[in-house]
C-alpha cells in the first residue's frame, strides 16, 4: 500500500487556492467551540455522567462545520437543499447536541434536561425526539453507509447539498464501515466527507493496543478515497479543507482528524476514563474554571 | 431480600473460577471487556483473554473458529451487540454448526436506560430463542447467575445468558441449587402463578407480597431458563393455579410471555397475561423511572395481576 496522501500542515498546503478563515472569523470561531464545551459541561452537570469525552474532542469540528461550512437552518431543519451532518459515532452526541443548541435548533433551556425522563436529548441522538438529528445512531458501525445512501439520493435529485460525517477511530474497527467505504467510493461520491476522530482512544484502552487499524491514511486511500491529515483542533485547517471538496474529482474525501479526547478540560485531556464522565461536583468546578480560563485568552 | 450485589462482577467472578477449573474456557472481548466483568479472567489468564476491538460481528466467527478446536469462548457485552448486531453469524457459526459458545450479554433489559434504545435489547431472547440448539437463560438474582455461569460452561452447546447492570437481591435461600431448564419455585400459592425471569424477578416476588396482604396468594416461580422451557412447572401451575402472569424486561412478543403463551395454547389453554413491554422503543431517563413508564414496577404488577383476576374471573362467569 503506497498510494500517495496528501498531510497537510501549516508548511505544507495544496496547491490550489483554499478558502481562508479571517482573523476576526477565527476568533469568532474559537469562541463557538468554547460555547459548545460550555454546553456540553452544562449537560452533564444536568445529567451528572455521560460521554463527555469524544464529544470534547469534535468540538472544534462541529464548530466549524455548523457556523461555517455547512447550510443549515434551524427555523426550518427538515430544509431539503440542506447539508446532513450524521454523527456515526454517535456516543459523541452530546457535541451535536451542544453545536445544535448554539445554532438555535431548540431553546438551550433543553440542555438541562440531560438524563431526566423522557428527556429529548437520549444518550444516543433521536431523530424523533430533536430538530436537527439527522439519524438514529449509537450503535457504531452503521453511519457511514447511511451517508452513502444520503450522498446517493442527493446526488440523484441533483441537488448541491453534502453530508458530512463523524467517526471515532475505535469505530473503524466494525467491518460494516469497510463495506460502506467501499461503496462510497465504487459510486464517486463526490459529495462525501468523513471526519475520523483519531483520539486515539476507545473504551478499553489505547486504539492502537484494542485494535491497530494504522495506516488509516493508506487503507483509506486503498479504498478509493482521497484521504488528508489534519490536526482537527485547528480551525483553519478544518475550515480550509471542509471547503474544498471533493478532494480529487471523482472520489469521496476522508479527513482523519488528530486530537485529544476531552479536549479542553485539563485534567481529563487523553485519560481514558472520561470516556464516560461521572462527574464529581470538584471536576465539574475544574472544567468551569478550565473554559474560563480558555474564555480569558480570547478576550479582545 | 435486603443483601444486593453487582450482577456483572457476579459473573465476571465466577467466569474465573470457571477457568480455574476449565483450561479450555478462554474469553472474548470486543472492546467490552471491561464493562462486562471480564477484567478478572483477563487478570489472571490474560493469554486466554483475547480482544478484537469493537467488531461484534467477526468475534462471533472467532468463537466459533475457538470452539471447533476444543475451546470453550465466553463472548461478552453490551446484550444488542452479542445478538441482534451479529445475529447471523450466532445463527449459521454457533446455532447450525453446533458450536459450544457461551454468549453474555450485559446492561440487558432497559438497564442501559440512559442509552435509549440502540443499548437497551428488548428483544434478545426473542430472537435467539428461534435458533435451534440454543439455550437462552435469563437469571433473577446473584446466585442464579453465579451457578448459571458454572452450569452453561458445563453444558456443551451453544448458550445466551443475559444479565443486568444494576445490583440485584438476593431471592434465593443459601441452600439453593440453580438447575439449567428447571424453573425455581420462590413462593407458593393457589390463586394464580407469576413467573417472573431477569432482573425483574424481584419485582415479582414484591407484587405477589403485595397481593397476600389483600388475601391473593400468588405462586411465584423465577423461570431463570427460557430455552428450553420447563413446561412440566408450566403445566403444573397452569392446571394448580389457573391463572398465568409472566414478567419480563423485554417485549411481550417472543419473550417469557411468548414462549409460556406458545406452550400453553397447545397443550392447556388457560388465562393469562403477559408483563412487559409493549410494541415499543423504550425511552430514556432514570432506570427506576422507565421501569415505572413500563409498568414493571412491583406495586405497578401487583395492580395488574388484580385486575387481571377481576377480568379473567368476569369472563370466565359470563
Ligand atoms: C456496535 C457497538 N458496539 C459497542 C458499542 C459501545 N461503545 C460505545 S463508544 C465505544 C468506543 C468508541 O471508540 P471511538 O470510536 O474511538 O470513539 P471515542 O470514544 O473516541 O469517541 C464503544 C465500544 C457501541 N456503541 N456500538
Ligand atoms: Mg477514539
Amino acid at each position: 500500500m503506497n498510494t500517495p496522501v496528501t498531510m497537510i500542515t501549516d508548511c505544507h498546503r495544496p496547491s490550489h487556492k483554499m478558502k481562508r478563515l479571517t482573523h476576526e472569523e477565527k476568533r469568532g470561531l474559537k469562541r463557538t467551540a468554547l460555547k459548545l464545551r460550555r454546553n456540553i459541561v452544562r449537560m452533564i452537570k444536568a445529567g451528572k455522567s455521560g460521554h463527555a469525552g469524544g464529544a470534547l474532542s469534535i468540538a472544534d469540528i462541529l464548530a466549524v462545520l455548523y457556523f461555517k461550512v455547512m447550510s443549515v437552518d434551524p427555523s426550518n431543519p427538515g430544509w431539503e437543499d440542506r447539508d446532513r451532518l450524521v454523527l456515526s459515532a454517535g456516543h459523541k452526541c452530546l457535541g451535536l447536541y451542544a453545536a445544535l443548541a448554539e445554532k438555535g435548533f431548540f431553546e438551550k433551556s433543553v440542555l438541562d434536561t440531560y438524563g431526566a425522563l423522557n428527556s429529548r436529548l437520549p444518550g444516543h441522538p433521536d431523530m424523533y425526539k430533536l430538530p436537527g438529528v439527522e439519524c438514529n445512531t449509537g450503535a457504531l458501525g452503521h453511519g457511514l453507509s447511511i451517508s452513502g445512501g444520503m450522498a446517493l439520493g442527493l446526488r440523484l435529485s441533483g441537488k448541491q447539498s453534502r453530508v458530512f460525517t463523524i467517526m471515532g477511530d475505535g469505530e473503524l474497527a466494525e467491518g460494516s464501515n469497510w463495506e460502506g467505504a467501499a461503496a462510497a467510493s465504487h459510486h464517486k461520491l463526490e459529495n462525501l466527507l468523513v471526519f475520523i476522530d483519531r483520539n486515539g482512544l476507545q473504551i478499553c484502552g489505547p486504539t492502537a493496543e484494542i485494535m491497530n487499524y494504522e495506516p488509516l491514511d493508506q487503507r483509506w486511500a486503498s479504498f478509493g478515497w482521497s484521504v488528508r491529515v489534519i490536526n482537527g483542533h485547528d480551525l483553519d485547517m478544518i475550515y480550509e479543507n471542509a471547503t474544498d471538496i471533493p478532494f480529487e474529482p471523482g472520489k469521496p474525501s476522508v479527513i482523519i482528524a488528530d486530537t485529544v479526547k476531552a479536549k479542553g478540560l485539563s485534567f481529563a485531556e487523553g485519560v481514558l476514563k472520561y470516556h464516560y464522565w461521572k462527574a464529581t461536583p470538584e471536576e465539574l468546578s475544574e472544567a468551569e474554571r478550565d473554559l474560563d480560563a480558555i474564555e480569558r485568552t480570547l478576550l479582545p | 431480600m435486603t443483601q444486593k450485589n453487582d450482577p456483572i462482577a457476579t459473573f465476571g467472578e465466577a467466569l474465573l473460577e470457571v477457568a480455574e477449573e476449565n483450561p479450555d474456557v478462554v474469553a472474548l472481548s470486543a472492546d467490552s471487556s471491561s464493562g462486562s466483568g471480564l477484567k478478572f479472567i483477563a487478570q489472571r489468564f490474560p493469554n486466554r483473554h483475547f480482544e478484537f476491538g469493537i467488531m461484534e460481528q467477526g468475534v462471533i466467527g472467532y468463537a466459533a473458529g475457538l470452539a471447533t478446536t476444543g475451546k470453550i469462548p465466553f463472548v461478552a457485552a453490551i446484550a444488542p451487540f452479542v445478538t441482534a448486531r451479529p445475529f447471523e453469524m450466532v445463527r449459521n457459526d454457533l446455532g447450525y454448526m453446533r458450536q459450544n459458545v457461551k454468549l453474555v450479554g450485559r446492561s440487558a433489559g432497559i438497564t442501559y436506560s440512559d442509552l435509549g434504545a440502540t443499548h437497551q435489547s428488548l428483544d434478545d431472547i426473542a430472537i435467539v430463542r428461534t435458533i435451534p440448539g440454543f439455550t437462552v437463560v435469563n437469571p433473577g438474582d446473584p446466585e442464579d447467575i453465579a451457578q448459571a455461569t458454572h452450569a452453561i460452561a458445563q453444558h456443551r452447546g451453544p448458550v445466551y445468558m443475559k444479565i443486568g447492570k444494576y445490583p440485584m437481591p438476593y431471592l434465593h435461600g443459601a441452600d439453593y441449587r440453580f438447575e439449567l431448564g428447571k424453573a425455581a419455585l420462590l413462593r407458593q400459592g393457589s390463586d394464580v402463578t407469576l413467573i417472573g425471569t431477569g432482573t425483574v424477578l424481584c419485582r415479582a416476588v414484591e407484587a405477589a407480597e403485595l397481593l397476600a396482604r389483600k388475601g391473593i396468594e400468588a405462586r411465584v416461580l423465577d423461570m431463570h431458563t427460557i430455552k428450553p422451557l420447563d413446561t412440566e412447572a408450566v403445566l403444573a401451575a397452569a392446571s394448580e393455579t389457573g391463572r398465568i402472569v409472566t414478567v419480563e424486561e423485554h417485549y411481550i412478543a417472543g419473550g417469557l410471555g411468548g414462549a409460556v403463551a406458545e406452550f400453553m395454547a397447545e397443550n392447556l389453554p388457560t388465562p393469562m397475561k403477559r408483563i412487559g413491554i409493549n410494541d415499543c422503543f423504550a425511552s430514556n431517563g432514570p432506570y427506576e423511572d422507565l421501569i415505572g413508564l413500563y409498568g414493571l414496577l412491583g406495586p405497578q404488577i401487583a395492580e395488574s395481576v388484580e385486575g387481571f383476576l377481576q377480568s379473567s374471573a368476569s369472563a370466565l362467569s359470563r
